[in-house]
């Protein structure tokens, strides 16, 4: 297929893709789609469809053996869903390899299997299984980026096109100016889903108004937080969705220059994007004069090195421009002057994902979603002994409680509830009597918590408080740049005075101590990283402060985590 | 030092140089600059670590310093200097792994065997690396990823040691079928 030079070629090719694609539900023969994912590549999916083809070929079963992304279930990895002729797909959980031989043997009998079920992706019931959405896991949510992750192939343009994708694009090529563009993501009052929560079409605006030329557009895909998976998730099972959305944005701020950073250590992320940008320039809506409209834009992809830092805007732009990834002081901010001294407009995975749904369906449409200051859907991950661990998509303002118990299934048996810690390395922790509170933008922020990149970590009764603050800080002091003084020698400060208190030689003044560190450290800090450093600890000291006394006075810790030993020669 | 003892003369640099030629042409010195990283991702790629021979033709193929070179391959900590052991340990220290038991075994590492971020051990039989930041396989906590493809899952303090045993030993680290539980 070469490129496609207008849009009537766009449109006959989108109607063969998608009548391809529902031939391939109607066919006589079975489909059986794969989840491949990092997390499911680390429960051995891979293995499970190596032994799926061997099976079905040996079986004489005509299959169409797909490989698709990650629905988000991770907890039930490796899934594979099951489509025989003439029945409606179902997604079964847990299908390990040595599960796969009694599995075939069960389906050529005509039969189905009985373990791992988790729903059909039907409207209706049928043969007694449930539609997947009523999964107690995907019940409460609103899937609007994870859409169509896990059930289209995430390395075939044709699948997503076929499933609409592309369309907003050519909406806004071919029907709208880019003022409109900006206008509508305005309208729809998205907010930067990286953490800050700017609004987004402010930040094109301002973009667009910054004379200096060229212009860059850049997706942060760098997520180097410890307790955040979505946007690779995202990546690896919709790359298209996000590359439509920097190739709006390229439009929107009429520049032909997008880069998209990922994270080196998110090797198939990268691996998938990568190929999404190669397809996109064979069939001709990448490169020069896309479609025939006149507007040309090309993508680069740069990865990182394992710098956390590297998140934070400036440090990412000396990134990707081949320097070591420091934060500079601000202002100029990067829409006056970013990438090679010139405005960027800088984004996360995530938001660039919705821009095509406000394209598509308008701005105003994505603003009845959510709440009212924090509008749409957003992608949240949480850590912990819960019972369903996974990427979620929820619609903003659903109350903490809701999050923790309904939608993650609450704490798994044999566990108590503690806390959870919201904004990643960010924010402090929310006990379960504050649960009651919106997760959206705003809401959180006066209890002290974030909601941040939507990385939330439960934790039980058998972790500390203090030794948890010691991890989070730990973090932040591992990942400092080493730039600015605060940060560098601040967090090893805290980390030492958290250290003392673990081994039982806490002293009585150090809460003290602490409080005054981090307020030095917040306020003189150069870039954001740095200004939140201590939160994780003085949430955890107000939330838990009578751990942190037990520990001082008593030299005893209730979770029999801290080592408190007696020796000065233990001190590491 | 010790390696050219033994006789070693560095690493083939052929592949190295081979996939730069074909995808890393930069057009303008802004791209060289912006390329840089990921040409010594290749070569961590290739060899585990980046060996001053293969800075120094990274350096030269993108027409920068080897000084530019060395400033990233020590800023970033994906790259090494150092070869490495005959085998590499991520072991995952996200969030979700340390609140499921992490610490202890980073404690560990620390207490018995010396480790501390990074290191391998006196055999150069492993190589460990305490990974600041999430695998994303966090179903599997506490996690670790054995020589960029087999995941170790749900690790206590006992199973790391009897893994490290086994990797020095050089027997199987555990089921070829994934994850090991």
């Amino acid at each position: 297929m070469g490129r496609l030079t207008d849009r009537a070629a766009f449109e006959t090719y989108a109607a063969n893709a998608q009548r391809r694609w529902e031939a391939l539900w109607e066919d006589r023969s079975w489909v059986i789609s794969v989840g491949i994912s990092g997390c499911s590549i680390a429960k051995g999916a891979e293995q499970t469809f190596q032994h799926l083809a061997l099976l079905l070929a040996d079986g004489h079963i005509p299959t169409v053996l797909r490989r698709v992304g990650c629905m988000g279930l991770c907890f039930a990895e490796p899934l594979v869903e099951v489509k025989r002729p003439g029945e409606p797909p179902v997604l079964y959980g847990w299908v390990t390899t040595d599960r796969v031989p009694e599995f075939v043997d069960t389906l050529r009998r005509g039969e189905l299997p009985t373990e791992g079920v988790l729903g059909v992706r039907a409207f209706e019931e049928w043969q007694g299984i449930a539609p997947l959405q009523q999964h107690p896991f995907l019940r409460h949510q609103r899937r609007l980026l994870l859409e169509h992750a896990g059930v289209i192939d995430p390395e075939s343009i044709d699948d997503y096109i076929a499933t609409g994708g592309y369309r907003a694009l050519l909406k806004a090529l071919f029907e709208m100016t880019p003022e409109e563009v900006v206008d509508e993501v305005k309208r729809s009052n998205l907010r930067g889903r990286g953490g800050a929560g700017f609004p987004t079409g402010i930040k094109w605006e301002s973009g667009r108004r910054t004379p200096a030329w060229p212009k860059y557009v850049v997706v942060n895909s760098h997520e180097g937080e410890p307790n955040v998976f979505k946007d690779r998730r995202l990546l690896e099972a919709n790359p298209h969705l996000v590359l439509e959305g920097l190739i709006i944005g390229c439009y929107a701020l009429e520049t032909p220059f997008g880069y998209n950073y990922i994270g080196g250590e998110h090797a198939l992320a990268l691996r998938r994007f990568q190929l999404a940008v190669e397809q996109a320039y064979a069939l001709g809506l990448l490169g020069d004069d896309i479609l025939g409209s006149g507007f040309s834009c090309h993508v680069r992809v740069r990865t990182g090195g394992g710098a956390y830092i590297c998140g934070e805007g400036s440090a990412l732009m000396y990134a990707i421009m081949g320097q070591r990834g420091q934060p500079r002081t601000k202002p100029p901010r990067s829409v006056e002057e970013g990438l090679w001294k010139r405005p960027t407009v800088l984004n996360n995975t995530e938001t660039f994902a919705s821009v095509p749904l406000i394209v598509r369906n308008g701005g105003s449409w994505y603003a009845t979603l959510g709440t009212k200051d924090s509008t749409g859907t957003k992608l949240v991950t949480m850590q912990g002994p819960v019972r369903f661990l996974g990427v979620a998509e929820i619609e903003l303002g659903m109350s903490m409680h809701r999050l923790v118990f309904d939608v993650f299934g609450g704490v798994r048996e044999g566990y108590r509830f503690k806390g959870v810690q919201t904004g990643g390395v960010s924010a402090g922790p929310l006990r379960e009597d504050e649960l009651d509170i919106p997760v959206d933008f705003d809401a959180l922020t006066p209890a002290g918590a974030m909601l941040g990149s939507g990385g939330f970590v439960v934790f039980d009764e058998s972790v500390c408080a203090v030794d948890f603050a010691r991890y989070l800080v730990a973090f932040s002091r591992y990942e400092s740049c080493g730039k600015c003084t605060p940060c560098r020698l601040g967090t090893p400060a805290l980390v030492e005075i958290l250290d003392r208190i673990r081994y039982g030689f806490g002293r009585p003044d150090d809460l003290e101590v602490i409080q005054y560190a981090s307020k030095q450290i917040i306020e003189l800090s150069l870039c954001g990283l740095g200004q939140v450093a201590p939160m994780p600890l003085l949430g955890m000291l107000e939330r838990f402060r009578d751990e942190f006394i037990e520990h001082i006075t008593e030299q005893r810790c209730r979770a029999g985590v801290c080592p408190m030993t007696a020796s000065v020669s233990a001190i590491p | 030092m010790e390696l050219i003892e033994h006789g070693w003369t560095g690493p083939d640099l052929e592949p190295l140089r081979r996939i730069l030629e074909e995808r890393y042409r930069p057009r303008d010195y802004r791209e060289a600059q912006e390329l840089i990283v990921g040409a010594c991702q290749e070569a961590q790629r290739l060899y585990g670590w980046v060996p001053p021979s293969a800075a120094q033709l990274i350096a030269d193929h993108l027409g920068v310093t080897a000084n530019r070179v060395y400033g990233l391959l020590t800023f970033y900590a994906d790259f090494q200097t150092e070869p490495p052991g005959r085998h590499f340990l991520w072991l995952c220290h996200g969030a979700a792994c340390h609140v499921a038991g992490a610490g202890k075994i980073v404690e560990y590492l620390q207490r018995e065997r010396g480790i501390v971020g990074r290191g391998t051990l006196p055999d150069r039989s492993v190589t460990i690396h305490v990974f600041n930041g999430c695998l994303g396989v966090c179903d599997l906590a506490p996690a670790a990823q054995l020589d960029h493809h087999e995941y170790l899952a749900h690790l206590t303090q006992e199973r790391f040691e009897h893994l490290l045993h086994d990797l020095q030993n050089d027997g199987a680290a555990g089921g070829a079928d994934g994850a090991v539980d």
